[in-house]
């Protein structure tokens, strides 16, 4: 075990960001730490990282305490993508990285990896968004960490910057690195976890293989007009207006199965997302309250 | 020492290329001691008292704003959290920090100089500058405290109008821009009790060559401790809402 986090509080002002927190990160696996926004990753990363102290509960890091510097050898971790520093080139904030670590990454492989070659001398504020995130997860490997923790690595990206970043993340775990990723993209903790844990409002509320937690709050919402809907299996959560039926659904092929199969007539029928934020507020909440 | 440079290499090259903050807070002080005090300085006396006390207006200058609203600008950006988190004690970044603003208050005081060489009869010998820098450097440290402690105590936004308020105040009740017995009568009863005017009653006897008074590095000492406190506090009020 690489990480580990025992009924963790955490207070920031008057919010109750974190409620009695516990979660293990296994060396060599990739935990997706999955939640809206609020939920309170980014504050447990912070803590898990040292840069502030819980108010009740223990965090280990390989061992030691995450808040001395020493232990924080085995971390690389991702910068906010907005939050370069002001006047600095590319290849000086890689290597003002590197040089807090015994055994970096040489500055041109990491840079032609995640294909900032031609960037290098480029000022950190010139970045595209996307270039930015790139050199972002870059300064997570420079230190050739153990783990490399990974604060919405992805967000804001386009389709082909983001399975390339996902092929670098891949590759950093075939040479035996740990990851911890947070994220509020469903398919990216589907795509690259070996395991996920979901939090919501300051609490992991449930933790599994990324089918077993799709299968939960991965939801889909299915509408069509009506003037009767037959009883259907699978339904999380059933809205009615008029003629029009919205059925919450965690399998969508199904569900349409079903209705072909029980003869419904039904008309103008659609499958529509259903954000995580929504599908937390239908499932997640729901549980919390029973 | 690998990471003592490598952080200030990043500080000084982001400062080196923000030339709109470097060139204004290096030529500032010179261009007052112009236009004010070298037209008045009769002989090298005059000269070497006021080029003293420009010298430690130029050094505050520097401190006091690098690390007050440096240090206000540095709470808002997210970088400065990720480098927090990198495996290297404070105390390397700190260091930096302080480098740094020796490196430009030195260059600052080296500009005032010339400034006063060219246009005054200044005549200060050699001898006379261990002194003169051990003055400077021991003011510059109080001022950098209590511009980490201000950096702390108000909102980022808030820390550059405030930090004016209370310099240039300081700076012109302290003496730094005339000697002080041409100060208005009710500043010149509330002077000596300013760290600024405590700081002057330093570097004046290093620039005209006569003896420390103890008392003087006693209250530098007790404002440096109590600004230190102070920016101790607030750091930490601060990280317990953030």
């Amino acid at each position: 075990m690489i990480a580990s986090v025992k009924d963790v509080h955490k207070r920031l002002g008057r919010v109750a960001a974190l409620r009695g927190v516990s979660l293990e990160v296994h060396e060599g696996e990739l935990l997706a730490l999955l939640g809206p926004n609020g939920a309170g990753k980014t504050t447990l990363v912070s803590l898990l990282v040292g840069l502030r102290s819980p108010d009740r509960g223990t965090l280990r890091l390989a061992g030691g305490d995450p808040r001395q510097p020493a232990t924080r050898r085995v971390l690389g971790l991702t910068p906010q993508a907005t939050g370069f520093p002001p006047a600095l080139r590319v290849r000086e904030v890689v290597e003002l990285v590197r040089a807090h670590y015994p055994h970096p990454q040489p500055t041109e492989a990491l840079l032609d990896r995640f294909g900032l070659g031609e960037l290098a001398a480029r000022n950190v504020q010139a970045l595209s968004g996307g270039q930015a995130r790139r050199l972002a997860v870059a300064l997570a490997f420079a230190g050739n960490p153990r783990l490399a923790v990974l604060d919405e690595p992805t967000t804001g990206l386009d389709v082909g910057s983001r399975r390339a970043l996902w092929r670098e993340i891949e590759r950093f775990r075939r040479e035996g690195g740990t990851v911890l990723l947070t994220t509020h993209y469903l398919e990216e903790a589907e795509a690259l976890a070996d395991r996920v844990a979901v939090m919501n409002r300051g609490r992991i509320v449930s933790e599994g293989s990324p089918e077993a937690i799709k299968r939960r709050v991965g939801l889909k919402r299915v509408r069509f007009r009506a003037a009767e809907c037959p009883e259907l299996a699978g339904v999380e959560r059933h809205e009615r207006e008029g003629d029009l039926h919205t059925l919450w659904t965690a399998d969508a092929d199904a569900l349409v199965r079903q209705m072909v199969e029980k003869a419904a007539a039904f008309a103008d029928l659609e499958v529509l997302p259903v954000s995580l934020e929504e599908a937390f507020l239908a499932v997640l909440d729901e549980e919390e309250a029973a | 020492m690998k990471l003592w440079l490598a952080h200030t290499k990043a500080e000084l090259l982001a400062l080196l290329r923000t030339p709109g903050f470097l060139i204004p807070t290096m030529l500032f002080p010179s261009m007052f001691f112009l236009m004010f005090a070298a037209p008045n300085l009769p002989g090298p006396e005059a000269a070497n008292f006021a080029t003293g006390s420009f010298m430690t207006f130029a050094v505050f200058t520097v401190t006091f704003f690098q690390f007050g609203v440096g240090t206000a600008n540095e709470r808002e950006n997210p970088w400065s959290s990720f480098v927090r988190v990198l495996p290297a004690s404070p105390l390397y970044r700190t260091a930096a920090k302080v480098t740094t603003a020796a490196v430009l208050a030195l260059l600052a005081a080296l500009v005032l100089v010339l400034a006063s060489a060219a246009s005054t009869p200044l005549d200060l010998p050699l001898a006379r500058w261990p002194r003169i820098f051990l003055a400077l450097a021991a003011g510059g440290v109080m001022m950098g405290m209590l511009g980490t402690a201000l950096a702390y105590l108000v909102t980022p936004k808030a820390a550059l109008p405030l930090a004016n308020l209370i310099y240039l105040p300081l700076a012109f009740m302290g003496g730094m821009w005339m000697p002080p017995e041409l100060l208005p009568k009710i500043v010149q009863g509330l002077s000596p009790y300013l760290p600024s005017r405590q700081w002057m009653e330093l570097v004046w006897p290093a620039v005209m060559g006569t003896s420390w008074d103890t008392v003087h590095w006693l209250a530098v000492a007790g404002f440096t401790v109590a600004f230190a406190l102070l920016a101790g506090w607030a750091q930490r009020r601060d990280e317990a809402v953030r």
